[in-house]
């Protein structure tokens, strides 16, 4: 009885954890979003609001909570309102499944840094990002209009393209850790002294360019193509509920898509890998903390670096974008599973 | 010489190292560390150049008029010269130059001692579009286009601009700019030393050899 009680403490615990990190985060993400698209175009970015705009969000926030709620004339009320669950709940659902560090005890509980350690977890992983699809299909359909209509077809498109390359890339990382746990998964590239990009450079490429796609960053943001779709499937959306879609597409899912890449690729929590040498620490001196710094420390590179992508490329057409996806990042992730599974009997020893 | 008509497509090795992707990111990591120059408006404003086109004025009296012209002007209309007033003339020239004339509202005022003065000289800047045609017409040097370019306004009524407010602007910017050296010309060195400042090689003007053209 006291077990349950203590776990479900734990859980709760977790659960409010994790939902400051996405919602708190995922809000002060526009913020370095805007300094590092600004910075790049050579502006300072917002100056005003608090220190070099560091309450921005905030006042970003209550703009759009105070703004009118407006509803197009024929759409379909309840679709219209389903698409906004449907857009967050599956995305913030993922970070169930992020390992952020070893195991601890504290109290003589035993406490794993990871809400639920599901043996399936990536296949869960990739199921709920497909159900982004969903949200904008549905917010596409019920506004009634054309342009979000053509946007969410567009995203439609990329994401069935995408899902399958993404799927068969991770299948890299998965013959090489034998298990489809994410704490599982760091734990043998921890035990095995090896970081799986070492390994996998064709997957984890084809890994960050479904990356992009699928969270409709430049240069697949075809569904929202400002120039040609105004903003693509929010055109309809207004306040907080469109506030809600590029929190959840560009910020919560780059998020939890780059924390699954550090899991698959990075090695999680452990640090710095060396080919043929080990682990190299230069953080040792936090002690127990290292690993988590670490952790952070990946997520948020793997975060600028997509940025850095964003306010550098142009975008594709639609037709190009389709075309990678199923003429070259396919049958690349196919060839790639061959090689691993030429080459994984000599990483299991 | 051999002119460049647009670079060489990438071969596949270099597409698939990602080459240009790499030179793409490298320009932008080298402008993200590098300083703004963003002017932070409200705090700091730039200073236009003296010929900029903003809000119109009306020069006052003060000894500058251009001359014979201003003279021959007065003679002609018997105008009231007031010193520290408009040097307007009240010839209606630049109401004829503008391609939207109803936006003036001119009139005259007979004095008891026969001369003549302007009394009403309205611009309803809500048609203007800054073409300045109206300061190419005023023969008097009178009517110019000021350095003010905030010309925002909660009400329909500020955009009109009356007699009194152009003088008011008129008078601000003769003591302000009315003596700084116009930088039109391309011999200017106050316009050469701007060039340089933004790394512009210009060509130097031929103009030595051009007799033997």
């Amino acid at each position: 009885m006291e077990g349950v009680v203590a776990g479900l403490i734990v859980i709760t615990i977790k659960i409010l954890v994790i939902l400051a990190i996405a919602l708190g985060v995922g809000a002060f993400l526009t913020w370095v979003e805007r300094k590092v698209a600004a910075h790049i175009q050579r502006r300072p970015g917002p100056m005003v609001v608090g220190w070099h705009g560091l309450l921005q969000p905030i006042a970003d926030g209550l703009k759009l909570i105070t703004k009118e709620d407006l509803f197009p004339g024929r759409g379909n009320r309840f679709l219209y309102n389903l698409a906004i669950v449907l857009a967050l709940v599956p995305a913030t659902l993922v970070f169930a499944l992020i390992p952020f560090g070893p195991e601890f005890e504290v109290l003589g509980i035993t406490v794993k840094p990871i809400l639920t350690d599901v043996n399936v977890a990536i296949l869960l992983v990739f199921g709920l990002g497909s159900l982004a699809v969903y949200a904008i299909a549905l917010a596409g359909w019920a506004s009634n209009s054309k342009y979000p209509l053509i946007g969410s077809m567009r995203k439609a498109g990329i994401i069935i393209s995408y899902e399958v390359a993404i799927t068969f890339a991770v299948m890299g990382p998965l013959i090489l850790g034998g298990t489809l746990s994410t704490y599982q998964l760091v734990q043998n590239q921890i035990e095995q002294n090896l970081w799986y990009v070492w390994v996998q450079p064709i997957a984890f490429v084809v890994y960050m360019f479904s990356l992009l796609a699928e969270t409709g960053r430049v240069p697949f943001d075809i569904q929202e193509a400002e120039a040609e779709l105004v903003t693509g499937f929010t055109v309809e959306y207004g306040g907080m509920k469109f506030g809600i879609f590029p929190l959840v597409e560009w910020y919560i899912e780059v998020l939890t898509l780059s924390a699954i890449a550090v899991v698959l690729f990075f090695g999680g929590w452990s640090p710095i890998n060396i080919p043929f040498v080990g682990f190299v620490d230069p953080l040792f001196f936090l002690g127990p903390l290292s690993p988590y710094v670490w952790f952070l420390l990946k997520v948020t590179f793997l975060f600028l670096f997509i940025l850095w992508l964003h306010w550098t490329l142009p975008r594709y057409r639609i037709d190009q974008i389709t075309e990678i996806a199923w003429k070259v990042m396919l049958p690349l992730a196919l060839i790639n599973i061959v090689l691993t599974a030429i080459i994984a009997p000599l990483i299991w020893r | 010489m051999v002119k460049r008509m647009f670079t060489k497509p990438l071969s596949w090795i270099e597409r698939a190292l990602f080459i240009d992707f790499i030179k793409g990111l490298s320009v932008t990591i080298r402008h993200a560390f590098s300083k703004t120059i963003t002017t932070h408006y409200p705090y700091e404003k730039l200073t236009p150049p003296k010929r900029f086109r903003g809000f119109f004025g009306h020069k006052v009296v003060d000894g500058n008029e251009p001359q014979p012209a201003y003279d021959e002007w007065v003679e002609r209309f018997k105008i009231e010269v007031i010193p520290g007033r408009s040097r307007c003339v009240v010839c209606m020239l630049c109401k004829r130059a503008c391609p939207v004339p109803q936006l003036f509202e001119i009139e005259g005022e007979k004095l008891e001692n026969g001369n003549r003065v302007v009394k009403v000289f309205n611009m309803n800047l809500m048609l203007c579009t800054f073409c300045g045609f109206c300061v190419d017409a005023c023969p008097v040097d009178c009517l110019f286009q000021s350095d003010i370019h905030e010309t925002a306004s909660y009400t329909r009524r500020d955009s009109i601009l009356d007699l009194e407010l152009l003088e008011r602007i008129g008078k601000d910017w003769q003591m302000r700019r009315e003596n700084e050296p116009d930088r039109i010309w391309i011999d200017d060195s106050q316009r050469d030393r701007l060039w340089k400042e933004n790394d512009l090689n210009l060509p130097e003007p031929a103009t030595k050899g051009r007799h033997e053209w």
